[in-house]
């Protein structure tokens, strides 16, 4: 009796600790997560005007200047705001997603796949949090750049995101992303994303991501975030017949 | 001009009336984008074409190349595009148009929003088709088209976080014009956002027509694909035909006559289409529609056969000189309309760099199952910083009777630059 008592009480606790922890493994990273998106929006609504260049063999190829409107709810509109693409708004609703093209003047619904084309992809500018898209585990420890990190192996829960899966390196001291892997759904690396921080109203905030695009290996884009206001834009606004009205233009 | 006076009078009265709202509008009083774009082309003409005689009194194959001036953006209230267009046709001199194709306020606060204006007013949900298109009526498939031009309108709006209702009064005090674009017209159109697919509904009552009532709906079921549909019902509908059989010399040679329009008791339009994209790029569009107010195979027979019957008037006792071209001219009218089949096919396969280069390219054929016609067009283009290029082909054929074999063109060759600010 007590021979077979023994190791079912060790089943027991051992099957106790695993239940346990795996939805607390799960909620640290999505503790880990909420934090680190803090370093990259200052507010849950939020007005943030974000310049792209694209760099080629180190030259400047493109500049493009987008006004991104965040709510909650994965509600993202984007506003194009250089000549060359004057009149065209984004708009995200989950994973769901409208493009309006000054040339015609009416929401055209788009596949997710769809929002990933184009010249700068609208995705590394419109996605500005990973807690409501990711979840993962914490893989391990690493020094990047001098800085020691927790390696995060996330995957996307939905499928409007524009990377499945990213592998992200968190400072250890603040949770600041460090270093991002951004992974295509064919399972290939695409992307390298560096983060750059600066000092805005005493808070330290991403300032800049640096993308070296590992598919077309010279080319660089630099993703900077020129300012970020509190702003909220009523529900209405996210209403993709309302993308044609003027009332969104900056 | 008067537009703009009626604009900006119409800004000021407004004003203070309905609060121009500054949520997402926080700009400075002048805030606009210039363009430039030069336009080339090359226009193949079919001698044999049973019109050939006609040719020369019309403006197939005679566009050579147009330099537009855009202006978009917003100068106070009012939300502005104008266009400068010099065109150039052969054997004329260029000609000079100044067109301001929209001037409108959009106003109104919380839910409940007020635009007046000139507007594009654009709607739908299909790609070579739009069956519910019914107040911008856009025509579709032009290689690089000019702006659109936004139609007079007052309406007055409502939207939630899933819904917008609008009333829209177009060309206000207007009756029936020439083109049932600028017909006066009252229109309601609804719009809903059911989970993951989009509702449209619309409604139009104008003198000519009567009522046209629609519906279309649009999802994304895969990540990679999009399913749309549309339909139009007319209470009462409108055709183009040739002129009606039996036909004597003297109704033959009047060039007023050439073309009549038919009246439809009733009419429906309807359009099917899917995108399936891929992740390197390429993307697939399919549509099949059905234009119940466009000619028949039967009209394109008759319209040749009736071109080949002129044609023998030549020369014949009593016949001026000039009857002949300009009857068989005239009646080329009507492959000046937006459909030219009641039955279409259309494949189109896409290609944008995925690696963000600017290059895009594309090819697409409409093909016209009632006669056994065919367009296909062949595209490229990139996008640099500043610069956009443009270059294609476009190629008409099919069955000798078809509406797009008998097109007095065999093909285009274009080409655009155009330059933002």
């Amino acid at each position: 009796m007590f021979e077979f008592r023994r190791p079912l009480r060790r089943w027991i606790f051992f099957a106790t600790a695993v239940l346990l922890a795996a939805p607390a493994h799960a909620a640290d990273v999505k503790t880990l997560l909420k934090e680190a998106d803090a370093f990259r929006l200052s507010g849950e609504s939020v007005r943030v005007d974000t310049e792209v260049r694209v760099l080629k063999s180190g030259t400047l190829d493109k500049t493009r200047l987008y006004a991104v409107y965040v709510k909650p709810g994965r509600r993202s509109l984007v506003v194009f705001r250089s000549p060359s693409e004057r009149g065209q708004k984004l708009l995200m609703l989950g994973d769901d997603f409208w493009l309006v093209l000054p040339s015609s003047q009416r929401p055209l619904r788009i596949t997710p796949l769809q929002k990933l084309l184009g010249d700068a992809s609208t995705g590394d500018v419109a996605n500005l949090t990973w807690a409501e898209d990711y979840d993962g585990r914490v893989e391990g420890e690493a020094t990047i750049d001098g800085v020691a990190c927790l390696k995060l192996d996330i995957l996307g829960q939905r499928k409007g995101v524009t990377y499945p899966r990213i592998v992200l390196y968190l400072a250890k001291s603040d949770r600041s992303p460090v270093h991002a892997e951004l992974y295509v759904a064919s399972e290939k690396l695409a992307k390298e994303a560096v983060f750059k921080f600066g000092t805005i109203d005493g808070r330290k905030l991403v300032t800049a991501m640096v993308l070296r695009d590992h598919l077309q290996r010279e080319r660089v884009t630099e993703v900077h975030y020129l300012s970020r206001r509190p702003k909220t834009l009523p529900d209405h606004y996210y209403n993709p017949a309302f993308l044609v009205r003027a009332d969104i233009e900056h | 001009m008067r537009l703009a006076k009626f604009v900006a009078r119409l800004a000021c009265a407004a004003s203070p009336l309905l609060p121009i709202p500054n949520a997402a509008a926080e700009s400075e009083a002048i805030d606009l984008a210039w363009k430039t774009r030069w336009v080339g082309e090359a226009h193949s003409l079919r001698h044999d074409s049973a019109f050939a005689d006609g040719l020369p009194l019309t403006a197939f194959g005679r566009d050579r190349a147009r330099l537009e001036q855009e202006a978009r953006g917003r100068v106070g209230p009012v939300s502005l595009l104008a266009t400068g267009t010099v065109s150039g046709q052969e054997g004329s001199r260029p000609s000079r148009k100044l067109l301001v194709n929209e001037a409108y306020i959009d106003s109104g606060s919380g839910e409940n929003r007020i635009s007046a204006g000139k507007k594009i007013l654009s709607g739908d949900v299909g790609y070579g088709f739009r069956p519910i298109d019914v107040i911008q009526r856009e025509t579709r498939l032009r290689v690089l088209p000019p702006a659109l031009e936004g139609v007079p309108n007052l309406s007055l709006e409502r939207f939630t976080a899933e819904t917008a209702y609008s009333i829209v009064i177009a060309n206000p005090g207007h009756g029936r014009e020439g083109d049932p674009r600028d017909d006066g017209a009252l229109a309601l159109r609804y719009y809903r956002r059911a989970g993951g697919t989009d509702l449209h509904g619309v409604a139009r009552f104008s003198d000519r027509f009567r009522v046209e009532t629609g519906g279309a709906l649009s999802a994304v079921p895969h990540e990679s694909l999009e399913l749309h549909a549309s339909f139009l019902l007319l209470r009462r509908g409108e055709r183009r035909v040739p002129l009606a059989e039996p036909a004597s010399p003297s109704d033959l040679l009047t060039p007023d006559r050439a073309v009549e329009t038919q009246t439809l008791r009733s009419a429906e339009k309807a359009l099917a289409g899917f995108t399936w994209t891929v992740q390197n790029g390429w993307s697939v569009l399919g549509e099949a529609w059905w234009d119940g107010t466009a000619p028949t195979a039967a009209d394109w027979h008759r319209l040749a056969s009736q071109a080949k019957q002129r044609t023998a008037l030549l020369g014949a006792p009593g016949v001026p000189n000039t009857a002949v071209p300009g009857s068989i001219a005239a009646s080329t009218r009507l492959f000046q309309q937006p459909g030219v089949s009641r039955r279409n096919l259309l494949g189109r396969i896409a290609w944008t760099d995925p690696a963000g280069s600017g290059w895009t390219a594309s090819l697409d054929a409409v093909r016209t199952l009632e006669d056994g016609g065919w367009v296909a067009t062949a595209a490229a283009g990139w996008q640099g910083n500043r610069w956009r290029l443009d270059a294609g082909l476009r190629r008409y054929g099919g069955r000798p009777d078809s509406a797009y074999r008998l097109f007095p063109e065999r093909g285009i060759a274009f080409l655009g630059a155009s330059l933002a600010f």
